[in-house]
């Protein structure tokens, strides 16, 4: 027991894993990101949000007005992360339940590099959808404007609008569980 | 001992806390006293940017057959929304639907609107109208403000004397100002007495299906009906409705039907009427059940009035009616308790034409005269009861007590005011707070228009003891009469819904197309900002060709599904226009008879590529 100790997960570490794993679950179930947008005309705001499996908000309308600057159009269809993110996120939350279970430290750190690695290609991958939509503007468009990428958090101004950007409650979830899944390092330290 | 220290303190807390959070720091109740006291007249019309107004006030547009909607207290008008004649600025009357609405009629004459009723309560549902040039009866809804169906009404011509509603909006009333023979065959007026009659139409409405039916008829003597009012409460069952040329002239009316001492307040009760027709007693008479007063007995009673009243209106509580003298200087206070008892024991002073009457004297219950107060024509009421009648001849609005008798206040109206209409103020709960005069007149107080003057409406505070006008505004002809309703009755919508059911509708730039059949063109297309797309195959997708003589559908989505974005649809030279709205489908029917080559355009501005939003109409000649 004693010699198992450095390589094994204390119980409350089992746990908090698991909580982790729950706060994965639910982050399914909330926005990870969200882009407001206001103008002079649409002082009540439009939205697009971003859940791991779908787009809710104004989509239709920002659509309407964004053939104006020559931007393509954003639908599910557009984002094909759409289809599986949710299994991708889904597996995560299992993994993170499993490493809880088997209470193997190398496991833990496994699960760690995992969380890091998928965190960067999310970022990055709403980076170059960002990127790919604000400076593919099409050259026939009635409105020419200079190509933009509006930041992943922040206020961002192209035409007549004002846009502000925010992660998420899911997103947060999200991190909140990466913390969660660092706290038995910490605590099962030597 | 010292336990209540803790819960004590916790308490104390939680009362903080929820002060802090719930209480609501704004001067709400300082305002309210300020209002009626110490805001000027312009402070308390003023609705500055970003505010609403409390009211919706819907005055009937008259012979314009539109309605006309208003803000009250800003008395900002905020629509015109067209009813019984076409509108080319909403395309009303020119797309498929509500041109076969219109049934080719070009104008109409609107008078009394009616909002319908839940507890002789305004709903803020549908909005009912009647057109006194044509004999239609219509109905809007409040959803939408659009006209949603209108009804022909045969055997009857001029309900002037509509339309009232039930108060929970069971039937809708149509007594009519104009007498004809029943079909309104030919009769010479040498038979008026026996041949002509006064019908009054009982309508329903599917609220569902948003449709007007024809119910029963009622063939009243020859005799014109006025005004009218459905009882409240215990009066609830019964309706009133005042009558002139009881005469039964037939010419010069204005001499001939002002002799009589006295006219008729008509007194029905309109579940025996509804019960006699289910009873099987009625005629036939050209698919209508048509109820013979003379012949079909009970319901239906007169009771003797000063000659000539126009207005006739029914107290909050439903306990009393008042009839408005017109050509008598006099409001006459009737109770409806006094009259059900001297209907149940019998105590008639003989028939006209059939129907009992009641004895003057038994059913009264007191004769208001205000000293000079001349040509009553309509009450109104606050909500202490209070009565506000419309006076005429002497230009003003009087105050008084239905209870008492008691005249409390006057105020002058620039000039000759018809109906008025209060806050609510036909109902089983008025509102109060305000007044506003209809007045036929305004001569002086413009900016000249020219020989022909605007009509005037005149907002009144009557929230304090006193009477104040605080705004003046003029109008198009012309309000006869209006209601006003809180305005968060009223609910309505931004954007129509996609309807899956619809054929004609196109929710996708890639589904739209142009479907031959035979000599029949279907375009089924789509409006955005700032194209219009009818086949989205086609190398112009905005380009519209038939051959001449071709029967022409235009079946047009606006796929713009966004509060205010409203597109217009128009064809040069082809005298064609048509609206459509965030999310609506509309169908233009015509035929291509003209050969030649027409641009078509949005007509709504819509958007900063409005003037780009066009296309052709490609119509080749025979050969
Ligand atoms: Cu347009």
């Amino acid at each position: 027991m004693v010699n198992l100790n450095g390589k094994k997960l204390s119980v409350v570490s089992s746990l908090i894993l698991a909580c982790s794993a729950v706060f994965i679950g639910l982050s399914l179930f909330f926005p990870w990101w969200r882009l407001l947008l206001y103008a002079p005309q649409y002082p009540e705001g439009l939205n697009i949000i971003v859940y791991p499996n779908k787009l809710e908000g104004q989509i239709d309308i920002i659509n309407g007005l964004n053939h104006y600057i020559g931007m393509a159009n954003f639908d599910e269809k557009s984002f094909p992360e759409l289809s599986y993110m949710s299994y991708l996120v889904g597996g995560l939350a299992v993994l993170t339940l499993l490493v809880g279970l088997l209470r193997r430290k190398s496991f833990l750190y496994m699960l760690i590099g995992l969380f890091l690695v998928g965190g960067l290609i999310g970022f990055f991958d709403l980076y170059h959808a960002l990127h790919t939509f604000g400076t593919h503007l099409s050259l026939k468009a009635p409105i020419k404007i200079k190509p933009f990428v509006p930041p992943m958090v922040g206020e961002n101004h192209f035409a007549n609008f004002t846009t502000h950007s925010y992660l998420g409650k899911g997103a947060y979830f999200v991190v909140l569980a990466f913390i969660l899944t660092l706290i038995p390092i910490w605590k099962d330290r030597k | 001992m010292k336990k209540w220290v803790p819960i004590a303190t916790g308490l104390l807390a939680g009362f903080v806390a929820a002060t802090i959070s719930f209480a609501d720091f704004s001067h709400s109740t300082k305002t309210a006293a300020i209002d009626s006291s110490t805001k000027s007249d312009a402070e308390k019309v003023y609705v500055p940017l970003g505010k609403k107004d409390d009211y919706y006030l819907f005055a009937s547009g008259g012979h314009s057959g539109q309605l006309f909607v208003y803000g009250v207290p800003s008395m900002r008008q905020i629509r015109t929304v067209p009813i019984f004649s076409p509108d080319s600025a909403t395309g009303y009357g020119y797309d498929k639907e509500t041109k076969k609405m219109l049934g080719g009629y070009t104008w109409g004459d609107f008078h009394h609107p009616a909002i319908s009723e839940t507890n002789g309560d305004y709903n803020g549902k549908f909005l009912f109208a009647t057109d006194v040039a044509n004999s239609r009866a219509a109905v809007m809804d409040l959803k939408t403000f659009t006209t949603k169906d209108i009804i022909k009404v045969p055997n009857t011509s001029g309900p002037h004397c509509a339309a009232f509603v039930t108060q929970n909006t069971e039937y809708l009333f149509l007594p009519t100002r104009f007498s004809v023979p029943v079909g309104q065959k030919y009769e010479p007026l040498d038979n008026y007495s026996k041949k002509y009659r006064g019908v009054m139409s009982a309508l329903t409405f599917d609220q569902k299906k948003e449709k007007l039916n024809i119910a029963y008829q009622v063939a009243l003597p020859p005799w014109s009906y006025d005004l009218s009012d459905a009882g409240k409460k215990e009066s609830g069952d019964w309706a009133v409705m005042s009558t002139y040329n009881t005469e039964e002239a037939t010419t010069t009316m204005e001499i001939n039907a002002s002799q009589a001492d006295r006219d008729y307040i008509v007194l029905f009760n309109w579940k025996e009427l509804a019960k006699m027709v289910k009873e099987g007693k009625y005629e036939d008479v050209g698919g209508q059940k048509m109820i013979y007063p003379e012949k079909q007995k009970g319901g239906i009673y007169l009771v003797p009035v000063a000659k000539s009243p126009h207005g006739v209106d029914v107290t909050p509580d439903g306990k009393q009616f008042i009839a408005s003298g017109k050509l008598a200087p006099s409001m006459t206070v009737f109770s409806f308790k006094k009259a059900f008892e001297a209907i149940k024991n019998k105590e008639f002073a003989g028939e006209r034409n059939g129907i009992p009457v009641l004895q003057y004297k038994k059913v009264m219950e007191r004769e208001v005269n205000p000293e000079n107060a001349l040509g009553p024509l309509h009450t109104q009421f606050d909500d202490k009861g209070m009565a506000y009648t419309t006076m005429f001849i002497s230009s003003e609005i009087v105050k008084w007590n239905p209870k008492t008798g008691d005249v409390l206040d006057r105020v002058p109206v620039q000039y000759s005011p018809g109906h008025s209409v209060a806050a609510e103020g036909d109902t089983a709960s008025p509102d109060g707070k305000y007044l506003i005069a209809l007045n036929k007149l305004s001569k002086d107080t413009y900016l000249s228009v020219g020989p022909s003057h605007p009509e005037s409406m005149q907002l009144i505070d009557i929230s304090g003891k006193k009477m104040r006008v605080i705004d003046t505004v003029p109008a198009n002809p012309e309000p006869h009469y209006a209601q006003m309703i809180k305005a968060d009755k009223i609910h309505t919508i931004n954007v129509y819904p996609k309807d899956p059911t619809n054929k004609d509708a196109v929710y996708k730039q890639s589904d739209t197309k142009i479907v031959r059949k035979g000599n029949e063109v279907h375009v089924y297309g789509i409006a955005m900002r700032s194209r219009f797309i009818f086949d989205s195959k086609a190398k112009r997708p905005d380009e519209i060709n038939v051959n001449q003589g071709d029967h022409v559908f235009i079946h047009l989505t606006n796929i713009d599904f966004d509060e205010d974005i409203t597109h217009g649809f128009a064809i040069n030279q082809y005298d064609l226009d048509m609206e459509v709205q965030p999310g609506q489908t509309n169908t233009l029917e015509f035929t291509a008879d003209k050969a030649g080559t027409f641009p078509l355009y949005c007509t709504n501005f819509c958007s900063a590529l409005h003037q780009e939003m066009n296309g052709y109409f490609l119509v080749k000649p025979k050969q």
